[in-house]
């Protein structure tokens, strides 16, 4: 096969179409990390005392802490005191409505196909955006308010409805858990913060955008999502950034909580900057993700699609803590040129009769490395815990790499664990027979790459099962292995 | 250093180094004699490994360690001898046998083996031969085997077998290591087996322990490396069959390397006993066309501690690997599979398969799987699978239902289960004898 590099040549020169920047005025902390960036930015967003108390124990944690050694690739040397923590579109606090939103904004979203104008807004979606530390817009709240539904930035979360944040905030990721989580805690800017009452099913959508766009600096959301009882909800999170050369370091905090018959969905499209064909600049995505399923027969279920970013590492978890609840995750992780992903989950089954069910599909093209991590763990008293895990990993070209680590912890004799993992390329036969049927290697192997995902984007919404689709035909088609 | 349990034992060994150093400068050559102060230089770093270290995540060494042992083997033996030996015949087995007591092989209990092809003597006779000088001590990375460079520093002796190029043994080898002491003893045996390109050989290593009220309750650490080099075309067919009583922690290190075109079997049965049975079985594939096939059954009983951790290296392309270990589990025991698959870079038209099924008969056994593959090239079938469970219901019920009482048929279903392990055996003595084993081993 002939036209392999010359696809694998035009596939690993990809250009990332999301790289612009906008030109903004901003609000930028000046860089450095002390006690006294973590006032800047309490005292800048008006915190209350209690919030700060929390952020300078993170502060303090994280001061502490050692960075981990156990990832399977070469930890990049993170200058922490040489980025910027806080940096915030300056024209104004707090918008009443689209019409005071910087129209250069406005023109950036509308460039990102984000849609914040509500007229024009597909139908079905609430958008809240986070525009580098600060959510700079939230469409239809009003409407969600009617069911009693709070959907609104971290931020205003805090001043609005105080006790709910005060309750769950780090309940289910301490500022203890690890590094970045302590970071996170210490310096979290913005995010979004769901509450689904009782009874509520979400008429639509709940979706994050976030963008990266000053230079030198980090990003530091925290979400917070609570299903209540008998409540479900279905989350969307994106991201872009623009291009530069040094890596900007993303350190996010999810946490999510569902308590009994309640269901929470949430869903990722990442796309952040990878970086160039050389491996300069991108993202570090380094994000702790955990949601718990507190109540009876309640769900949660991730589903991921990661193709951005120069390293992803990133475990979303579930806490299986009520009887008869279920953990889901579905992960489609691409790398190609130089990323890195190191990705999984945790599953940990504590209550009777939890169930959950992992899929991960990875694939490595041109000198991509692709991890897969996951951890079981069946508790003594997870009486018939149930667990399925497969993970798949697709290589494209001899350069590129594909791991699992699985980890398998079983203490009760009821449960039944099961995992299985294959690694392979593109089979010529598969590919030999669509030829057959007149269909073009490169668009055989697109269709071959599409049925290995489809597993997984069948769990998104539809809206973003169309934009995964699309990003991974962008970098696929025609990828013959 | 954080990563080392430090101990008497530590200390112990420092002292006992310092000492054996000046033995080793006048008897021993100074290849290995360097050998044994670079890898005592190493083991001085690193140390004993504690639960931080992630190849020993899962076991606490501290309560194994905690004991004082001597390090010399006295000369008894508490059984009488030939009852141990008697203990240890597998029954219609055709071989020759060898009789290695505290890791020492002992001649006048041992069978010649006719024919100049074959050298077999104990290790420390061995270190002027060709064949310990290529290979002795060249294959193990001693910065991440805390064990193995303890061993390499200050072992005191073993097996040695070479086998001349072409030539084939008519029968087995049958290895019978006993440990048995009235004194708390660390043990450090060390052995080395050569095939010559196109030799072939069958190896059944049995390890018992003298028995434990006649021992008087001492407990026996044995820290065992043995390392194994294949030539081209050469063939070995390798058992292992590990019992002992509770008394005795087993660290057994196990290295081998595997030319072109050579075939290695091996064929690990572990039963209860063994207090601490760790088990690393590490194959280097370095060269084209080389097969590997890694069985293991495990019937872990009590208290019992076992780690199963394999490493299967792809380094060149064209070759196959295959990887079954079945584990039963009763009483509150613990088992650990970390099962490990390298395809290295150009390692192209590799099939690598491993698979670890577990089988949970009580509810107090802790089973923890890691099975991992790390893969650097492309045109490779690779897959790994690993299950925990119990006896499957309706199986059971259709025995019962057919009159067969509920103990019996459960025996039936565990032989089955283990019979994806034991119908590999070509040696149908042995194959009888483990199935013994685990006949004896569900009492």
């Amino acid at each position: 096969m002939n036209n392999n590099n010359e696809i694998l040549e035009r596939l690993t020169t990809e250009v990332y179409e999301y790289g612009f920047v906008t030109d903004i005025e901003m609000d930028i902390a000046p860089n450095g990390l002390n006690e006294e960036t973590v006032r800047f930015i309490s005292a800048k967003k008006n915190e209350p005392g209690w919030l700060l108390e929390w952020r300078l124990k993170g502060l303090r944690q994280f001061q502490q802490g050692e960075m981990p050694n156990w990832q399977n690739f070469e930890m990049p040397a993170i200058d922490f005191q040489g980025i910027s923590y806080y940096a915030a579109p300056s024209k104004k606090a707090k918008y009443n409505s689209l019409d005071e939103v910087d129209p250069e904004l406005l023109a950036t979203f509308e460039k990102l196909g984000i849609p914040l104008n509500e007229q024009k807004a597909l139908s079905g979606v609430a958008v809240d955006v986070v525009f580098d530390s600060v959510s700079v817009a939230t469409t239809f709240r009003e409407k969600l308010q009617e069911l009693g539904i709070i959907f609104c930035s971290f931020s205003d979360a805090v001043k609005e409805h105080p006790d709910l944040v005060k309750k769950y905030l780090g309940s289910v990721v301490p500022y203890t858990d690890n590094v970045f989580a302590s970071l996170n805690a210490a310096v979290v800017s913005d995010g979004s913060f769901a509450y689904i009452p009782k009874g509520v099913r979400c008429p639509m959508e709940l979706s994050t955008y976030f963008r990266i766009n000053a230079k030198n600096t980090g990003q530091f959301e925290r979400t917070l999502i609570i299903a209540d009882e008998g409540s479900y909800v279905s989350y969307l999170e994106g991201c872009t950034a623009p291009m530069r050369d040094e890596n900007q370091l993303h350190a996010a905090v999810v946490e999510l909580i569902a308590l009994d018959n309640a269901e929470i969905k949430y869903s990722t499209v990442q796309n952040w900057y990878p970086g160039d064909k050389d491996g300069k600049g991108g993202i570090f995505n380094f994000v702790t993700k955990r949601g718990i399923c507190k109540g009876v027969n309640s769900k949660i279920s991730w589903t991921q699609v990661e193709t951005g970013s120069a390293i992803t590492w990133k475990y979303p978890s579930v806490i299986l803590r009520g009887d008869n609840s279920t953990g889901e995750f579905y992960s489609v992780a691409l790398t190609k040129n130089k990323q890195i992903a190191d990705t999984g989950t945790k599953m940990f089954h504590i209550g009777k009769n939890t169930r959950s069910r992992i899929i991960s599909k990875g694939i490595s093209a041109g000198q991509g490395n692709n991890s897969y991590r996951g951890l079981v763990q069946v508790g003594i008293g997870a009486e018939n815990a149930r667990n399925f895990t497969q993970c798949d990993s697709l290589l494209i070209g001899d350069e590129c790499g594909a791991h699992t680590f699985p980890y398998i912890e079983s203490k009760n004799s009821s449960a039944i664990v099961e995992h299985e993992a294959t690694t392979s390329k593109i089979g010529e036969d598969q590919i030999f027979y669509l030829n057959q049927r007149g269909i073009a290697t490169e668009k055989a192997v697109a269709l071959i790459v599409n049925g290995y995902a489809k597993e997984v984007l069948n769990q998104l919404p539809m809206e973003f099962a169309v934009e995964a689709q699309k990003l991974l035909a962008i970098s696929l088609e025609g990828s013959v292995g | 250093m954080v990563k080392q349990i430090t101990n008497t034992l530590f200390d112990q060994f420092i002292a006992d180094f310092e000492l054996r150093s000046l033995i080793s400068a006048s008897a021993e050559t100074t290849e290995l004699h360097t050998l044994r102060e670079t890898a005592f230089e190493q083991f001085k770093q690193i140390g004993f490994p504690n639960t931080k270290v992630e190849d020993w995540k899962y076991i606490n060494l501290t309560p194994f360690l905690k004991e004082d042992f001597i390090t010399e083997p006295g000369d008894e033996l508490s059984m009488t001898r030939d009852e141990v030996i008697a203990k240890a015949k597998i029954k219609n087995l055709d071989a020759y046998s060898i009789v290695l007591v505290n890791g020492q092989y002992l001649s006048a209990l041992s069978d010649t083996i006719p024919g100049e092809e074959i050298s077999l003597s104990s290790l420390s006779a061995a270190t002027n031969q060709p064949s310990f000088k290529a290979h002795f001590g060249k294959y193990i990375p001693l910065d991440k085997n805390h064990f193995a460079a303890l061993n390499t520093a200050l072992f005191r002796d073993g097996l040695f077998i070479s086998i001349k190029d072409k030539a084939v043994v008519d029968k087995p080898i049958h290895i019978i290591h006993i440990v048995s002491s009235d004194n708390n003893l660390f043990l450090q045996p060390r052995h080395l087996f050569v095939m010559g390109a196109g030799a072939a050989l069958q190896i059944v290593e049995s390890f018992i322990s003298g028995d434990s009220s006649a021992m008087g309750g001492a407990k026996i650490f044995v820290n065992n490396v043995s390392e194994i080099v294949l030539g081209e075309r050469a063939k070995l067919q390798h058992y292992y069959i590990q019992t002992g009583n509770e008394n005795t922690s087993y660290i057994h290190h196990t290295e081998i390397v595997q030319e072109a075109y050579s075939l290695y079997n091996n064929y690990k049965s572990s039963f209860p006993g063994t207090g601490l049975l760790r088990n690393n079985l590490n194959v280097s594939l370095n060269g084209e066309h080389i097969e590997s096939h890694l069985y293991g059954l495990y019937l872990a009983g009590g208290r019992q501690l076992i780690d199963n951790h394999t490493i299967v290296d792809h380094l060149k392309p064209n070759c196959q690997s295959n990887e079954l270990y079945k584990g039963v589990m009763k009483d509150e025991a613990v088992a650990i599979f970390n099962g490990k698959i390298f395809v290295r870079k150009g390692a192209q038209k590799t099939n690598a398969f491993q698979k670890n099924n577990n089988l949970m008969l009580s509810k107090k056994a802790v089973v923890d799987s890691k099975p991992q593959l790390e893969i650097f090239a492309d045109d490779v079938k690779c897959s790994h699978g690993s299950t925990i469970g119990q006896f499957n219901e309706d199986a059971l019920f259709y025995l019962k239902a057919r009159g067969i009482g509920e103990e019996k048929a459960k025996a039936l279903l565990i032989h089955a289960f283990a019979y994806d392990v034991t119908e590999k055996i070509p040696i149908p003595a042995v194959k009888a004898y483990i199935n013994e084993l685990i006949e004896e081993g569900l009492k």
